[in-house]
């Protein structure tokens, strides 16, 4: 995976001690998995006080192919409330699609974007059928169609 | 010389054929030995060289890949594959100048390649890393030459601040040598650490982001500009358009037709690595 890591070896060196405010680096050990907590930094109430961990899996051909990017839930961390957000924490953005994605994208603008998601958010809940999609679901992120039908949220 | 006759090329690529397949098993010394009789039996056939050339890179025969190469290349003079096979060999015998000579050629022809449709566009990648890695190479090269140099003209000045102290040694009253002894180590001093900090200048500067491609971010040897006014290495851009034929930045309909070469900004990336070789691997 030289080209990936490659690449990856590049955004670290860059990446450390040098996150934008609310975007800290947990792990990236290796290129294959980064994990890294964000948070919501003005004071809207669904998600004051609260810390979100994103986890990053690469291809051996990033940034080609978008990473797969979802929410993780810990004992401390919990998936975050959001129309496009399903409570298994896969995430519903264009730009992590295999059509959205852009290989000019990275690891820190990814979570900048999904910040500036969760931040202009006003609404405390989850995507229509959440529940059935939790029950059924056994895709892989990058490869559900997901129907963008409300690009304002 | 005596005349091919169609028998003789049918046998040639019967022999490149058991050939191929004894590369592709790892057999490189099997793989050399039917070459070498393709070879016999029709050696007006360049592509006959340039596999030979390949198991020998494998076998890590240098010279012989770098005869092969300048074989197949006189027989024909488009010939990429000689050229990025060539480079490698070169490379390998300490020789980067020359190395980067033969790659940017490889470079050159892989890019009418991708002109033409033909299928040696797929090397583009590997030959604009071997490119990077020669004009590292080749800078370091040059660098260790500066160094030597540095360090001798270091040592004559040193000689030179230490004869002219013995001088006034002899000249002056017992009382004041210790005075010259004290001058003379701050001077020879002095000498040592401004050259010490010369050398390490040159290795500490900033790599510039206008020689980053922002797909790979290494640095660029040929860069494409886009309608965007957006330059990308071309490789990487390639890579790109294969997957997906948009624009990076607007997701606008682009195909491979549609860059450019950006001949300043090629220039520029030239020059500044020319003289900042380390950045290849920043």
């Amino acid at each position: 995976m030289a080209f990936a890591s490659r690449r990856l070896g590049k955004e670290l060196s860059k990446i450390h001690g040098n996150l934008p405010p609310g975007i800290t680096l947990v792990t990236a050990e290796g290129f294959e998995e980064w994990l890294l907590d964000v948070q919501v930094l003005d004071e809207n109430p669904i998600y004051m006080g609260k810390l979100f961990r994103l986890m990053f899996r690469f291809s051996k051909s990033y940034p080609i192919e978008p990473p797969e990017v979802t929410f993780v839930n810990t004992t401390d961390r919990p998936i975050p409330m959001h129309p496009h957000i399903y409570s298994n924490g896969i995430i519903c953005l264009d730009l992590l699609s295999t059509q959205g994605w852009s290989p000019v994208q990275n690891v820190e603008s990814v979570c900048m974007s999904l910040q500036s998601m969760l931040t202009g958010n006003t609404k405390n809940e989850r995507p229509e059928g959440d529940e059935q999609f939790v029950a059924s679901n056994r895709r892989r992120p990058r490869d559900i169609d997901f129907y963008y039908h409300d690009n304002t949220v | 010389m005596a005349k091919d006759t169609p028998q003789d090329a049918a046998r040639a690529l019967e022999y490149k054929e058991k050939g191929n397949r004894c590369f592709q098993s790892g057999d490189y010394h099997g793989a050399d030995g039917f070459y070498t009789n393709a070879i016999n039996a029709d050696p007006s056939n360049p592509l006959l060289y340039t596999n030979r050339s390949m198991s020998r890179l494998k076998l890590a025969h240098w010279d012989d890949v770098i005869t092969d190469s300048l074989h197949a290349i006189s027989l024909l003079p488009d010939n990429m594959k000689a050229y990025y096979h060539l480079a490698q060999a070169q490379i390998a015998l300490d020789q980067p100048g020359a190395a980067l000579v033969s790659a940017k050629k490889a470079h050159e022809y892989c890019v009418k390649e991708v002109q033409s449709h033909a299928k040696g566009a797929g090397s583009m990648g590997v030959i604009t890393e071997l490119v990077l890695r020669c004009k590292k190479e080749d800078w370091e090269r040059r660098e260790r030459t500066r160094e030597k140099n540095r360090k001798g003209l270091v040592g004559e000045m040193v000689k030179l601040l230490e004869s002219q102290r013995d001088r006034v040694l002899g000249e002056v009253d017992t009382g004041e040598k210790e005075d010259v002894e004290t001058e003379y180590a701050e001077k020879i001093e002095e000498v040592r650490r401004m050259a010490a900090e010369v050398g390490l200048e040159g290795r500490r500067r900033k790599v510039p982001d206008w020689i980053i491609d922002d797909i790979t971010f290494s640095v660029m040897h040929d860069p494409v500009v886009t309608r965007t006014g957006q330059s990308y290495e071309r490789a990487s851009i390639m890579e790109h358009l294969k997957r997906s034929p948009t624009d990076p930045l607007t997701r606008e309909p682009m195909r491979v037709e549609d860059l450019r070469p950006n001949l300043a900004l090629r220039a520029a990336c030239e020059e500044f690595l020319h003289e900042n070789g380390w950045a290849v691997d920043w």
